[in-house]
């Protein structure tokens, strides 16, 4: 008889693409102030991993996990929860990330963010970037109002872009915990934009492709694995 | 099917046609008879089939839920949804049906009713969707529909069904519901809805039926006729896509005398056509299509030569 394995991916579509984008006009319009503070602290945490040095870390951590945690509660739990039932499985996985960037906060700082000039590098800057200004218009050219825009720190598929795209800029032996929540949000969204027709799906799994690939190289070329030296922290381009 | 005679079926098919515009007939026995509403609608001429197990009639098109009332807690989509109910309750439709499954359709619901003030009006139908406690879904199912008590519940696509389908008679035969049935769709799991129609006392099943997926039509359909079983037609426009296919094609002279204004009023009077089905529950978020899609449960219908024509039209425009 029938079990949960049954059913294929577009079985499990609940809602319109008319009433999922209706989810951020009315989350943008409702709590504007909160949504522009998460988007301002995306780009703060940006200009401060690109920053000369190193420097911080602790700061980016913390807004990283506070507009996860925002997201979580203000997207996920007060909006998309009504028409998506499996949303509380999915919202402990926003939690641990949470818990995550915290941990990483408090220790004595086994990550680093900064510009090494490498392939993920170039990946990282680019889908930070991508997630905080190119994202929120993807819809405009889609026909959609600016109203319903998808902004990093409140939307969940721009912020789990431009979190692959912090990770990559960090170096550090424990950055890799970072990434399995935020890769396996863009899978699951890629799904469902599929299923709802959106061509943005095939970014979400270029960024889940390219940021592995990344992960693959980083690897390989030691990234992840040295650990900073005293000079290296003074002198990110030593 | 040993007992089932297949020309007979066909004939009553077009016996159903031909008598499609004249009011009160049968089919050779009282438990498929069709009869004309009598309701106080917009529109008053609305067929009705009959439930087999009990002879009760209800409205040859019912209003389905799936994504189209998912709508959330957005206050403005749901006085649209509840814009829908009142154009279908007003055209003189009653089953609405809907699923644990299909996010805050429940809620979207039970709101309309409230809205409306139709919960007396109103056909329940709804779904056990669960391999865990069916019971406790059941009550927070109604209580998101804020009715006391559901006309027809169903186990959804088989899911627990060892454990749903016995809760389900139990509360029958508690007096806690009207009618039991099941569900599957897209043609799925057919060999166990056989056996469950064939072993157990449903009072309907719910299956994927409409002028491209013609499938049932083989088997399943007769053997709800020969049981007894009212039939429940979901996807009757393939989740919206045939009517979005057969945009802008005109529709087929031979039907002129069937008076449909659209592709969907074509669908739906080639599918309550059909002797063995109940009720095609078609979904909507416009309150229009709404009245369209229960306008085609109005005057004539489909003999089974023209049935075969609809059919054949469809399957080379899609």
């Amino acid at each position: 008889m029938s079990e949960w394995w049954d059913y294929g991916l577009a079985d499990l579509l609940l809602f319109s693409p008319r009433v999922y984008y209706r989810l951020f006009e009315i989350m943008n319009t409702t709590w504007w102030l909160v949504v522009v503070s998460a988007l301002v602290a995306g780009v703060i945490a940006a200009g401060l991993a690109l920053r000369h040095g190193f420097r911080g870390n602790r700061v980016i951590l913390v807004l990283l996990a506070l507009v996860w945690a925002w997201c979580g509660y203000g997207f996920l739990w007060q909006y998309y929860r009504p028409i998506n039932w499996a949303i509380p499985y999915l919202l402990p996985g926003f939690a641990l990330q949470v818990v995550l960037f915290a941990i990483f906060a408090a220790r004595p700082l086994p990550l680093r963010f900064g510009w090494r000039g490498d392939f993920s590098s170039y990946v990282g800057l680019t889908l930070v970037a991508f997630a905080l200004i190119a994202f929120p218009f993807i819809g405009l050219i889609e026909g959609r109002d600016l109203l319903q825009a998808e902004l990093f720190g409140s939307a969940a598929d721009p912020t789990a872009l431009g979190t692959l795209g912090f990770v990559l800029l960090s170096r550090g032996t424990w950055r890799w915990a970072l990434l399995p929540v935020p890769l396996l949000w863009c899978v699951i969204s890629a799904g469902t934009l599929w299923v709802m027709d959106q061509q943005v799906a095939f970014v979400m799994l270029a960024a889940v492709w390219v940021t592995v690939f990344c992960g693959w190289l980083d690897l390989k070329n030691g990234v992840t694995t040295k650990r900073l030296t005293e000079a290296e922290i003074k002198d990110p381009s030593s | 099917m040993s007992d089932f005679d297949r020309r007979k079926f066909l004939k009553s098919t077009g016996a159903v046609a031909a008598l499609g515009g004249l009011g009160v007939f049968g089919l050779g026995t009282n438990r498929h008879a069709f009869a004309q509403s009598d309701a106080a609608t917009d529109q008053p001429e609305v067929i009705q089939k009959t439930i087999p197990s009990t002879g009760e009639t209800i409205p040859a098109v019912g209003l389905g839920s799936w994504i189209t009332f998912n709508v959330g807690n957005d206050i403005e989509l749901r006085k649209q949804c509840a814009d829908v109910m009142s154009a279908f309750f007003r055209s003189g439709g009653r089953m609405i049906d809907s699923s644990p499954m299909y996010g805050s359709a429940q809620d979207v619901i039970g709101y309309g009713l409230d809205a409306l003030g139709a919960h007396k009006k109103v056909f329940s139908t709804d779904k056990v969707w669960t391999s865990g406690d069916g019971a406790s879904q059941i009550k927070e199912t109604s209580e998101r529909w804020k009715v006391q008590q559901f006309d027809l519940l169903q186990v959804h696509n088989l899911l627990g069904i060892n454990e749903n389908l016995p809760l389900l008679f139990r509360m029958k035969d508690a007096g806690q519901l009207r009618y039991v049935g099941v569900t599957t769709s897209h043609g799925r799991r057919t060999e166990d809805l056989i056996a469950l129609m064939k072993n157990e006392r449903l009072d309907f099943v719910q299956v994927t039926y409409n002028p491209v997926d013609r499938k049932v039509e083989d088997y399943l359909l007769p053997l709800a006729y020969d049981r007894g079983i009212a039939v429940i037609i979901n996807r009757p426009f393939r989740g919206g896509s045939l009517p979005e296919r057969l945009e802008g094609e005109p529709l087929p002279e031979f039907a002129r005398e069937l008076e449909v204004k659209s592709w969907a009023q074509l669908i739906l009077k080639y599918l309550i056509s059909h002797p063995a089905v109940t009720c095609p529950i078609p979904a909507t978020t416009k309150p229009a299509h709404a009245m369209e899609n229960m306008a085609a449960a109005t005057g004539a219908l489909p003999d089974e030569k023209m049935r075969e024509q609809i059919a054949a039209v469809i399957g080379v425009l899609v």
